[in-house]
């Protein structure tokens, strides 16, 4: 049997047997989609404590329609009228005369009662709301809290009360209501994809509707997805080839094997690890993607390019992290080195968001065109809406090929010569002087 | 009997340390060939570049007949002076791993029966961080041997280990050397050396100072030296004329003679102090030339 695949072998069990490797696989989606499902999960569960509301109304219109709203709305929508179950806080509006000698003091009265929990926010609404000169404070609306951002009250008190301020314009215009109804039917402007045409059957298929699931989400998991396939296979490779070099292990293995079998060894058999992970996760994404009905996002005219990306991506990467690995001689230096040598990987994560944007910019072609960054960036730019022109990924692959190649041949030459070289960490100098003397 | 390994004129440099001095060694196939010599004086460089793992800067090396390339390192066994063994591999997975790199054909039946040949076949199913030194330097061993090589090179192979695993380690060296292998190793023990070997090389400081037979080696150095056994020990020897050195082995006493010595006056000397046990004329110990060569200018007691 050949002695690289041997390896590869080892490598393969030694990573796939260890109960680490069980429990990232578990934990990796739960970490990547962490985030949503959080979300997912506290999206029903509102705060449902009633909320006690002072309302200053300067212009004598809307307070008093302001509490009768809310008590209807006490009366009417807070309770699930089925299970019986509190779904949203009642509101209670205190209406509390402005104070024209001293409107500073009022606030400062008011918001008192706030911090000490009487009240849970108070509102001012300024003398001119129906005419508004625009700047004015007479002519604005105020709602003061201590989280005055994140609040579902506020929301409901700007409603009613910019429905009621309507109403009194429209009125004062003197025209029926029913007829002014569509003035404020807002047109919303709707996201579709391309329309295409069925090579088979020749009919035209309707464009989808294109969503933010599909637009951010599809490339977001591929590209997370391999970055985090290069972390469970490829950047192991720094710390365990330094391992090995310093419990002398490496040392018997080249008593059988050449360091060039020895370094594509560990690569191939990283590479075996991560086409199981990403095995299990990409089969088991469709199958789940399809069961929830929603098959149409998966793109499947992108996964042969993930593949060919990712295959070029772990070797390119995992023979220059062998080779960093093999300049080592402890887990000091091994650290220090990291970082560094994982730039390449991180760059492409940092650059996501603009490149997912507008992925036909000149930016991200740019950047998805220089070979540490094609993997992942031109895998985005792929699983994105648009259509990029198609020589793009064809001369990005020939780039990472190229570029595979070369971290091959270089890798293996560190490899070889630093592999058995213990003491000082060799100076980069050294290493170039190495390099070309082979 | 051919050579089996041509070293010719090989140089190695480590920045301005010269490491392995234009040396030229001839192995001659089916033999057993020592290599001894001081820490630091190149016998693992040299070695080393034997497995093509460090390249010489000068000079050729032959193997089987041809330039070493590195392709028929499948067909030495090589046992590195440092040890290191997958320490979370179970020991029966990884001798039959290593058996697998070197072509064995089966693998798994051969890890049995050498398990079982050095006493570990308990261990089998343990991982092999569980083993003691001692076993983890048998492990070490088998591995190297496992496919039966046409040629061994074994560093330090005794070092660490207690003499009855010493003497299993070496029934089967010289089983393998029966069976045709050629043994190459490094010690330090010379009476190991003195024993086992064919032949002898001794490098010092990068050049070679000894190689040949232990016999003629020892021609070369003449019958300049007495073993000496006597009641007072080494007391006997103080104030005598004509000892240029004493190695002192406490019941008994390796005496050398300065150029132009007669014995007999020595005899004399010592047969007026104490009572004489043994008084025997011999040409000097391996290691007693190997303390002449290393270490020349030092003074006059065994350590």
């Amino acid at each position: 049997m050949n002695k690289t695949i041997v390896i590869a072998k080892r490598e393969y069990r030694a990573a796939v047997r260890t109960k680490g490797f069980l429990i990232t696989l578990l934990l990796l989606p739960i970490f990547m989609g962490g985030g949503f499902i959080v979300m997912a999960l506290t999206k029903d569960k509102v705060d449902t404590t009633d909320k006690r509301i002072a309302v200053v109304d300067q212009s004598g219109q809307l307070g008093t329609y302001l509490k009768t709203r809310s008590e209807e709305r006490n009366g009417r929508d807070i309770i699930d009228s089925a299970s019986g179950v509190k779904k949203f806080p009642a509101y209670f509006i205190d209406l509390v005369a402005p104070d024209l000698n001293d409107p500073a003091g009022q606030k400062l009265k008011l918001s008192d009662q706030v911090r000490n929990k009487q009240i849970n926010a108070f509102v001012q609404i300024g003398a001119d709301i129906i005419h508004p000169v625009p700047g004015k404070e007479q002519s604005r609306i105020f709602y003061y809290s201590e989280n005055s951002l994140m609040d579902e009250t506020q929301n409901w008190i700007g409603y009613v009360l910019n429905d009621k301020i309507r109403e009194f314009r429209i009125a004062e215009l003197g025209i029926a209501p029913e007829k002014v109804r569509d003035l404020f039917y807002w047109v919303n402007m709707e996201g579709m994809g391309l329309a295409s045409q069925d090579t088979r059957t020749g009919t035209i298929k309707e464009a989808k509707k294109s969503d933010i699931l599909q637009t951010i989400m599809v490339p977001y998991i591929l590209m997370f997805l391999m970055f985090m396939t290069l972390m469970m296979s490829a950047i192991p490779l720094l710390q365990a080839v330094m391992e090995e070099k310093s419990e002398r292990i490496a040392e018997v293995l080249l008593g059988s094997v050449t360091p060039t079998q020895f370094m594509m060894g560990k690569v191939i058999g990283g590479l075996a690890v991560s086409l199981t992970t990403t095995g299990i996760y990409i089969i088991g994404g469709i199958v789940s993607i399809k069961s929830m009905g929603m098959s149409d996002i998966i793109p499947y005219n992108v996964l042969p390019w993930f593949f060919a990306y990712m295959l070029l991506n772990i070797i390119m990467t995992g023979c220059m992290f062998a080779a960093l690995g093999s300049t080592c001689n402890d887990s000091k230096d091994a650290q220090a080195i990291q970082f560094p040598a994982m730039l390449p990987l991180i760059i492409p994560m940092f650059v996501m968001m603009p490149v997912i944007q507008n992925p036909l910019g000149s930016f991200a072609t740019a950047m998805s065109l220089i070979p540490p960054f094609t993997p992942m960036l031109m895998l985005v730019r792929q699983a994105t809406q648009v259509t990029i022109p198609i020589w793009q990924p064809i001369a990005g692959l020939a780039g990472v090929l190229i570029f595979t190649l070369i971290s091959v041949w270089l890798g293996g030459r560190i490899f070889r010569s630093c592999i058995i070289m213990h003491g000082k960490r060799p100076k980069m100098s050294i290493l170039l002087k190495q390099l070309l003397k082979g | 009997m051919s050579n089996i390994i041509e070293i010719s004129g090989i140089t190695k440099t480590f920045g301005s340390h010269v490491a392995v001095d234009n040396l030229t060694l001839a192995v001659p196939e089916g033999c057993i060939y020592g290599f001894i010599g001081p820490n630091g004086s190149g016998k693992t460089t040299t070695i080393r570049m034997i497995m093509n793992i460090l390249y010489p800067d000068q000079g050729s090396i032959r193997i089987f007949g041809e330039e070493q390339t590195g392709g028929n390192i499948g067909r030495i066994g090589y046992l590195p002076e440092e040890r290191g063994l997958y320490r979370k591999m179970k020991l029966r997975e990884l001798i039959q791993f290593h058996g697998e790199l070197k072509n064995v054909p089966n693998p798994g039946k051969e890890a049995d029966y050498w398990l079982e040949k050095f006493d570990l076949a308990p261990w089998a199913r343990k991982k092999v961080e569980t083993l003691s030194k001692g076993m983890s330097q048998k492990v070490q061993f088998i591995i190297t041997i496992i496919d039966k090589p046409a040629v061994i090179i074994l560093d330090e192979p005794f070092s660490g280990l207690d003499p009855v695993n010493a003497e299993v380690i070496r029934e089967v060296i010289l089983d393998l050397r029966k069976g045709g292998s050629t043994v190459i190793f490094s010690t330090h023990d010379m009476s190991v050396a003195e024993k086992m070997c064919d032949f002898i090389f001794m490098i010092y400081k990068g050049k070679k100072v000894l190689d040949g037979t232990l016999q003629s080696i020892k021609d070369k150095y003449g019958q300049d030296t007495v073993l000496l056994q006597t009641d007072l020990g080494a007391a006997a020897l103080s104030d005598i004329d004509g000892i240029d050195r004493v190695n002192d082995f406490g019941q008994m006493q390796e005496v050398r003679l300065l150029p132009g010595t007669d014995p007999q006056r020595i005899l004399e000397q010592v047969i007026m102090k104490t009572r004489i046990s043994k008084f025997e004329m011999s040409s000097p110990s391996l290691e007693d030339i190997f303390i002449r060569i290393a270490r020349p200018e030092k003074n006059n007691n065994h350590e």
